[in-house]
């Protein structure tokens, strides 16, 4: 027995055993509360480092987790898998990158304490999200990123664009949330129960009574607002251009990925549970269309704008397309592929979107014509977007390259009618990089009007410099990250 | 106790209440234009979720559902005292809460 000063210190022992599964959260909690206190003080400065400190020691810890393969749950309502630390890992890369490029960012200097301390509270939510095992974890985490996303997105508080787009992410989040507690709540008159595996169960047994049917129908409706599927986008493109741009880069990098989550653990796990009978494949066939149209016409729209935030977030639309043919093809190494592609998409897109924050630094309009001639005026940024084009379009060696080969060959592999899906999908990459070109061709053959030379923060040029890293390695060099996405759709799997 | 009350009352009249509810409040949602009114409207519609969760609970007997709903009271208050403040920056910039006139940004 360990003691100090006659105190027992096994007690610290047992609880920090029993939070265990939940450090990293704690980690982002303690830091949420102290660092608004520093927001008050003198040196405001500090609020940034401490941030920077506090997520770079959660994503450590999340990091040492996934690598001891440590599992656990907590209160059984939190579980800790290879499938939750991996996303609790892309989570935390996101919130890593955007404190980092919110260093210099003088707008916050104001307020960079509440600025830092919702950004984490966000995060905390998606993490929750990803280990959730009951409706309640899952429905408090979603609500705890979305919240405090309004408050994010309205940050600017002088620029009416904030403010427009906070309205709009506050109306249209506010429906789609009380239409899934709607759907939740028939789930729980018919299971009795608030776990996700008695609710998987009852979607698994695909009885199509009226209240299955409306709740299927409501939970769709209401966490496809929250994916920006093609129905339920109209709030993405303008949320993502009147918010700061840290900000957009948090929501189209990080929380996109936990309307997949949510999917998953409802729709995804009920499909696997199915299996031995042939899947629920009705609910499949509704998936599979849903995301042909979703990246059919994400990829339309996006062809047709000319502001790079609007353009980056209708192919983030058509982005989620690709992923969601994991939900109608199911299979355990098409899941291994769509966590891939989310993993490249938080670097092809998150680096994007950093490029786009950093030319707004530096006083560069928001549209693609501003960035002619950037390859004469900033040629090491305007290479990195380049990269970041033609990942998301695609194209060999690069990292969006390798994750789409790997999604579309787990459709073309399963069994299942689902090469008409892949030929949609492989269509509309096609089409999908005429647009990306355009802002290729904008900065390094089109002529600008000037050449004075542009000078990009340290912050961001760190930020951008990993994002160009990643994109080029994880293309290059897939064994390591696919063996980490192999083990996390096999732990997704062993829940059922 | 609760399952005597049940007896007298069936369940159906409380799913009908609530899909009502929730009815009104999503055609308001539609409907209205001002800000304010919209957020009121949200509220309905998760107040008729809640009334289904406490019908189902003191239906099956489980406690469960009324749990449920405390959170989601504390997620709407958390989501009003939110959406208030919104409202209100957007009424200093703009001098309206009229959604209708928020158009700057377009596709």
């Amino acid at each position: 027995m360990m003691d100090l000063f006659g105190l027992d210190l096994t007690i610290i022992n047992d609880v920090v055993k029993e939070l265990m599964p939940i450090m990293p959260q704690v980690i982002l909690i303690i830091a949420a509360i102290i660092v608004p206190v520093f927001g008050y003080g003198k040196r405001k400065g500090i609020t940034a480092w401490l941030s920077l400190a506090a997520v770079t020691s959660a994503l450590a810890l999340t990091i040492f987790l996934i690598y001891d393969s440590y599992s656990g749950s907590f209160l059984n309502l939190f579980e800790f898998n290879e499938f939750t630390g991996f996303m609790m890992l892309i989570f935390m890369l996101v919130l890593f990158l955007v404190v980092l490029i919110s260093l210099t960012e003088s707008e916050n200097r104001k307020h960079s304490g509440e600025y830092f301390s919702l950004l984490f509270v966000a995060t905390i939510g998606m993490t929750f999200v990803a280990g959730a095992t009951d409706l309640i974890t899952l429905f408090v985490g979603i609500e705890l990123a979305s919240i405090s996303s309004y408050a994010l997105v309205a940050f600017r508080k002088n620029d009416p664009r904030s403010a427009e787009a906070a309205v709009k992410f506050l109306i249209i989040g506010g429906v789609s949330t009380a239409i899934s507690l709607y759907g939740m709540s028939l789930l729980y008159g018919m299971t009795g129960t608030t776990e996700l595996a008695a609710v998987a169960d009852y979607l698994a047994a695909g009885d199509f009574t009226w209240v299955y049917i409306v709740a299927v129908i409501m939970l769709i409706a209401g966490f496809g607002f929250k994916l920006a599927l093609v129905p339920f986008h109209a709030w993405a493109p303008d949320v993502y251009e009147g918010a700061p741009t840290p900000v957009a880069t948090f929501l189209a990098a990080g929380s996109n990925k936990m309307g997949f989550i949510i999917f998953f653990k409802i729709f995804l796990i009920a499909f696997v549970a199915a299996q031995t009978v042939g899947g629920v494949p009705e609910l499949q066939w509704l998936f599979a269309i849903l995301a042909g149209v979703t990246m059919t016409v994400g990829n339309i729209i996006a062809i047709t704008q000319t502001s790079i935030k609007r353009m980056l977030a209708y192919s983030s639309i058509a982005q989620a397309g690709y992923v969601l043919i994991v939900l109608a093809v199911a299979t355990e190494y098409i899941l291994a592929g769509g966590l891939f592609h989310m993993m490249t998409h938080v670097f092809m897109k998150g680096g994007a979107f950093i490029v786009v924050a950093a030319l707004c630094a530096r006083g560069i309009g928001e549209y693609i014509s501003d960035y002619k001639g950037l390859a004469k005026r900033a040629p090491l940024v305007a290479a990195a977007m380049g990269l970041f084009m033609f990942s998301l379009a695609g194209i060999p060696p690069l990292a969006g390259f390798a994750s789409k080969f790997i999604l579309f060959s787990g459709a073309v592999t399963a069994e299942g009618t689902w090469i008409w899906l892949v030929a949609l999908a492989v269509i509309n990459s096609a089409l999908s990089l005429y647009y990306y070109a355009r802002v290729v061709k904008a900065m390094f053959v089109d002529k600008g009007a000037t050449t004075e030379k542009i000078r990009v923060p340290h912050s961001f040029k760190f930020a951008i410099a990993i994002c160009a890293v990643a994109t080029v390695a994880m293309g290059l060099y897939l064994g390591p990250i696919m063996e980490i996405c192999e083990a996390a759709a096999a732990a997704f799997f062993a829940m059922v | 106790m609760p399952r005597k009350v049940m007896t007298m009352i069936p369940i159906e009249m409380f799913l009908i209440l609530s899909a009502a509810l929730f009815c009104i409040g999503l055609v308001g949602v539609l409907v209205k234009t001002n800000g304010i009114v919209i957020l009121m409207c949200i509220e309905l519609m998760l107040n008729a979720a809640n009334i289904n969760f406490i019908a189902f609970a003191a239906y099956l007997g489980d406690a469960l559902g009324q749990v449920f709903v405390l959170m989601a009271i504390a997620v709407a208050a958390a989501e009003v005292g939110i959406g208030i403040a919104i409202l209100l920056n957007v009424y200093k910039a703009k001098k309206t809460t009229d959604v209708d006139d928020l158009t700057i940004l377009r596709w």
